[in-house]
């Protein structure tokens, strides 16, 4: 019979750790398993769950979300993005379009889409007007998008792709001075696509435990109690923890199709900079389909905070786990889900926004209260 | 967007699909699936419509449960 989540977790309680240990996670996914289940109180007290890079949507480039806007308003194209897109504010001036959701409330012709076989259902159903895909994503997503092409797509279809890798930004954060964390919980889905081996280096190269994560409470437990337990005994491999969908090498068919639509580029995450390798374009060979060769670069040269997160917006230390989503002083203040001033609390995988809708709705208090009060 | 969600093929044609998952139906596209026989009744691992991975009915019985808590705490979030 399979273990239960409760049996797991009676086995990490009886492991004797030594220290506090960190474990990452670098998956939206996960971080909502974790915050539903409670995780977190359950766990022995010096065991910390903090949630990593795992929300494409509040990495992605603040200048391509301005480009989407300005493609909608003044290319009068059909722009189609997924739903969580359309909310990520950008930095423009008071009184000025800040999201593709006010673009649409000023008349441009935006549509929020489950799948990019929705964009090409617009564009086939729209055949005199021009269409752009804004696809932001991990793999997960990147991979369906380069199906899509794989498998041709209209003349009339083009995207504006900000798709990103997850490895090397954790690679980053390793091979930075403070990684902040102590084991790694991999992503199941992403490695469900791109293959578990991707993740071997975290162990290999930098002695940290790692451990291919499910989605449920169990599957999700057995990979803490395998890292934290490579952690006490002091060997670290990588292991798989799901192996129901995650099996070796990933899905080549997708790989394929990766492969032959899209380079591998540098690329900026924003509020964090430049990641190598860490980024999707498309390939020469469909540049007729690529939006940022057909269309003009809309930005004005003099933006205030281009490229950033918000002003006073604490965004980028949660997504490198440096600090916790109520550790930002707008969180549950000026930063709500129907307010959102950062991409974390807009996104339905941003590690705010999952919080939040699981019932943490103030800062945590970090100073004591001054003596006066 | 990186939930998976786990569907039951209901009807085949080519490469599309028509899956079901607690009463929901929607379109599926199989083009991403590694080279092996999917039929109806076959659980496929669906993400933003396509299906990467096949499944068994177990993990897929066990995702649900995941999902139906999830929308549960989504439909408390009153954005208060």
């Amino acid at each position: 019979m399979a273990t239960t989540a409760q049996q797991w977790l009676n086995r990490l309680h009886r492991l004797a750790l030594p220290r506090r240990f960190k474990v990452m996670n670098v998956c939206g996914g996960h971080e909502r398993t974790i915050a539903m289940s409670g995780l977190r109180k359950a766990l022995p007290a010096n065991v910390e769950l903090v949630p990593g890079p795992g929300c494409p949507i509040c990495i992605c480039p603040e200048e391509i979300v301005y480009q989407a806007i300005q493609l909608a308003l003044q290319e009068k194209v059909i722009l189609v993005a997924f739903g969580d897109m359309l909310r990520v504010p950008v930095n423009v001036r008071k009184g000025e379009v800040r999201s593709l959701e006010q673009a649409r409330a000023a008349g441009a012709e935006i549509v929020p889409i489950a799948s990019p076989l929705d964009a090409v259902r617009i564009a086939r159903d729209n055949a005199n007007r021009r269409v752009v895909f804004f696809a932001a994503g991990f793999e997960t997503t990147i991979a369906p998008v380069a199906a899509m092409i794989a498998e041709g797509i209209p003349e009339n279809l083009s995207l504006l792709l900000a798709g990103r890798r997850t490895w090397p930004a954790v690679a980053m954060l390793l091979g930075s001075e403070t990684p902040g964390f102590d084991a790694l919980v991999a992503p199941g889905h992403v490695s469900t696509v791109m293959g578990p081996e991707e993740w071997a280096f975290v162990p290999e190269t930098h002695g940290i435990p790692a451990a291919v994560g499910g989605f449920t409470a169990e599957s999700l437990i057995a990979a803490l109690y395998s890292v934290l337990r490579q952690l006490v005994e002091k060997r670290c491999f990588l292991d798989n923890c799901y192996p129901e969908v995650v099996r070796p090498g990933g899905n080549s068919v997708a790989q394929r199709q990766l492969a032959t639509t899209m380079d591998v580029v540098d690329a900026d995450w924003r509020g964090i900079g430049m990641i190598p390798a860490s980024g999707y374009a498309l390939r020469q060979d469909f540049a007729r389909h690529d939006a940022t060769r057909l269309y003009p670069i809309h930005d004005e040269a003099m933006r205030k905070h281009a490229g950033q997160m918000p002003p006073g917006c604490d965004c980028a230390r949660v997504v490198l786990g440096s600090i916790y989503p109520d550790q930002c002083v707008l969180y549950g203040r000026a930063c709500t889900p129907r307010t959102p001033i950062g991409p974390c609390m807009v996104s339905d995988e941003g590690a705010c926004r999952i919080w939040w809708s699981n019932g943490v709705r103030t800062p945590r208090e970090t100073a004591p209260a001054p003596a006066y009060s | 967007m990186c939930l998976g969600i786990p569907m039951e093929v209901i009807a085949l044609d080519g490469y599309r699909a028509r899956c079901s998952a607690q009463g929901v139906e929607r379109e599926v596209s199989l083009f991403m699936l590694p080279d092996e026989p999917v039929s109806i009744g076959d659980f496929v691992l669906v993400h933003v419509g396509y299906a990467i991975q096949k499944m068994t009915p177990q993990q897929a019985r066990s995702s649900w449960e995941l999902f139906d808590a999830a929308l549960a705490a989504e439909g408390a979030d009153d954005y208060a």
